[in-house]
């Protein structure tokens, strides 16, 4: 799962080299912040089939928590 | 009764010791008294005005949780109090409604004195419990003390519910904090009196009669007014956060040396952080979820009508909505620069990027600013056109120096001078002063040094107004 949404985070950033991890958050990339932040989770969103509730999309702080949040919603 | 007013003084030497004298859970219930006070002293209508509203949305809040249609009238009715106490002006002839730009210094508005934060507290507050991020308060002296606290009732920091419910009697008093606390009111009195104040004269000379200088006068009055608003806000904001602290409350901050910026987003990282926080939150964010499948629209939409609000709260007129359209062109100009931008920052060495980065981004808040700051959008074309016709004044001492330093003579130079040296050393040590001034070491000095400045530059002018008092 974090290879595919790697592969996400690298289209929407358009950086080929870009490696995220569990603890990666907007601080670590350059081109997150809030300017980004709904296209990066709208193509999450469309490359795992599934919606975020504006909640939970207030939530994440970090990849990981997107991560698990994402094994929870692909599961159901 | 302005932070700066000696009556304010009195108030609060009274209100500190009392309620540190008091037992904790005695302490919400007599800060609550105090910020009634506080806000009837300024009239009894804003006193009436935040009763009712408070009581309006507690008990709204006790239902919300999940009711789009009672949501819906809360904010209604909270945006209804915002334009309310913005435009409506009661103290000459009953109610005028003024849709003109608001002027400075105006002292006919009662304002319901800057309730319009007050109401962004109130909204905060029926989002998080209808959208189930918090539960809702049950006790009615909490809901008001985080809604009324005097502190930041005129002027912010805007507090989120979770940032503020959970102090309530719990922090405990130490003589270190209160030494802590009056550090930072002084701080923030230094920066409002010996700064701010001024400036403010300089500033006003040039901006009320714009086409009577040359383009150098002009630009750096622009400047300087730009350093005004930051010292006049952020010394507010000091003063506000060196009370709560006295009081046993963390407020949060509102600036994180904004004029250093590289961009203009991040500026607005860095400037009036709370409010552009609550925008963010509640107004940026919504939108832009709706939208997000239309990508990069949806953000520059998102960036359009958070700005336009923005504007509108701030005032409605034609000067506000040009500072709005400002920012807007900006931040979409950055949206869509970002990807060329990160790359030329990795590629050109790191200092000399930030430096004339930081050079260009403060000349574009300087340029936004024009519109902040005249009286009207006639004077502020004016303003620009001088920028470039004539920049250079023919006269050095009467068509420069002279209006800035509000006079001619050599102690008026001087003073100006004086002004200048003050607000760059703490505008290039800004970090280090406040470092040394947390230290233990230095703790005591550091105060003594403040109230030596204040009682030997300081404009006492018996409470001169903040600026950021009108919205």
């Amino acid at each position: 799962m974090l290879e595919q949404l790697q592969q996400v985070f690298r289209e929407v950033f358009k950086d080929d080299a870009l490696i995220i991890t569990e603890s990666t958050s907007a601080k670590d990339i350059k081109m997150w912040d809030s300017l980004t932040h709904l296209e990066l989770i709208a193509a999450v969103e469309t490359a795992f089939s599934i919606k975020f509730t504006f909640n939970e999309v207030m939530m994440f702080s970090n990849v990981g928590e997107m991560m698990a949040l994402l094994e929870k919603k692909t599961k159901s | 009764m302005t932070f700066t007013s000696p009556l304010f003084l009195v108030f609060l030497i009274f209100a500190v010791s009392i309620n540190y004298a008091l037992p904790q859970r005695f302490r919400h219930l007599f800060l609550i008294l105090c910020s009634f006070v506080f806000i009837g002293f300024y009239n009894i209508e804003s006193l009436l005005a935040v009763l009712v509203f408070s009581l309006f949305n507690f008990f709204l809040a006790q239902s919300v949780k999940g009711n789009r249609f009672l949501f819906l009238v809360g904010l209604f009715v909270n945006a209804g109090a915002i334009l309310l106490f913005n435009y409506f002006n009661t103290a000459t002839n009953g109610f005028v409604f003024t849709f003109s730009s608001i002027h400075f210094n105006l002292d006919c508005f009662i304002i319901a004195l800057g309730l319009s934060f007050y109401s962004l507290q109130n909204i905060a507050f029926l989002t998080e419990v209808y959208y189930e991020r918090i539960k809702t308060e049950n006790s009615l002296y909490n809901f008001i003390l985080y809604t009324s606290f005097f502190p930041k009732v005129i002027s912010g920091p805007v507090m989120l519910p979770a940032e503020f419910f959970p102090q309530i009697n719990r922090n405990s008093i130490t003589k270190t904090e209160l030494t802590i606390g009056f550090q930072r009111f002084l701080t923030g009195l230094f920066k409002k009196m010996v700064i701010a104040d001024r400036l403010a004269p300089a500033v006003s000379s040039v901006y009320d009669y714009p086409t009577s200088y040359s383009g150098m006068t002009v630009l750096a009055a622009t400047y300087l007014f730009t350093i005004q608003l930051y010292f006049d806000f952020s010394g507010y904001t000091d003063m506000a956060l060196g009370i709560a602290k006295m009081l046993g409350y963390d407020l949060k901050e509102n600036f994180d040396t904004p004029l250093r910026s590289t961009s203009v987003s991040e500026f607005w990282r860095r400037w009036h952080i709370s409010l552009i926080s609550w925008f963010t939150q509640y107004i940026y964010y919504p939108v832009v979820y709706k939208l997000r499948s239309f990508k990069k629209t949806a953000a520059l939409v998102g960036i359009l009508f958070t700005f336009f609000v923005s504007g509108i709260w701030h005032g409605i007129g034609l000067t506000f909505t040009l500072w709005a359209l400002c920012h807007a062109v900006y931040l979409s100009f950055e949206l869509f620069t970002k990807g060329i931008r990160v790359k030329l920052s990795e590629r050109l060495s790191g200092i000399g990027y930030k430096l004339i980065s930081a050079f260009i981004v403060f000349n574009a808040i300087c340029f936004s600013n024009i519109f902040f700051r005249a009286a009207s959008a006639e004077k502020a074309f004016a303003l620009i056109r001088s920028v470039f016709t004539s920049f250079v004044p023919q006269q050095w001492l009467s068509g420069f120096i002279a209006p800035l330093a509000i006079g001619g003579h050599q102690a008026d130079e001087f003073n100006l001078y004086i002004s200048v040296f003050l607000f760059s050393v703490f505008l290039l040590f800004e970090n280090r002063l406040n470092k040394m001034a947390k230290s233990a070491h230095y703790r005591i000095p550091y105060i003594v040094i403040l109230l030596m400045l204040i009682m030997l530059f300081g404009v006492f002018a018996n409470g001169a107004r903040f600026i950021y008092m009108q919205f």
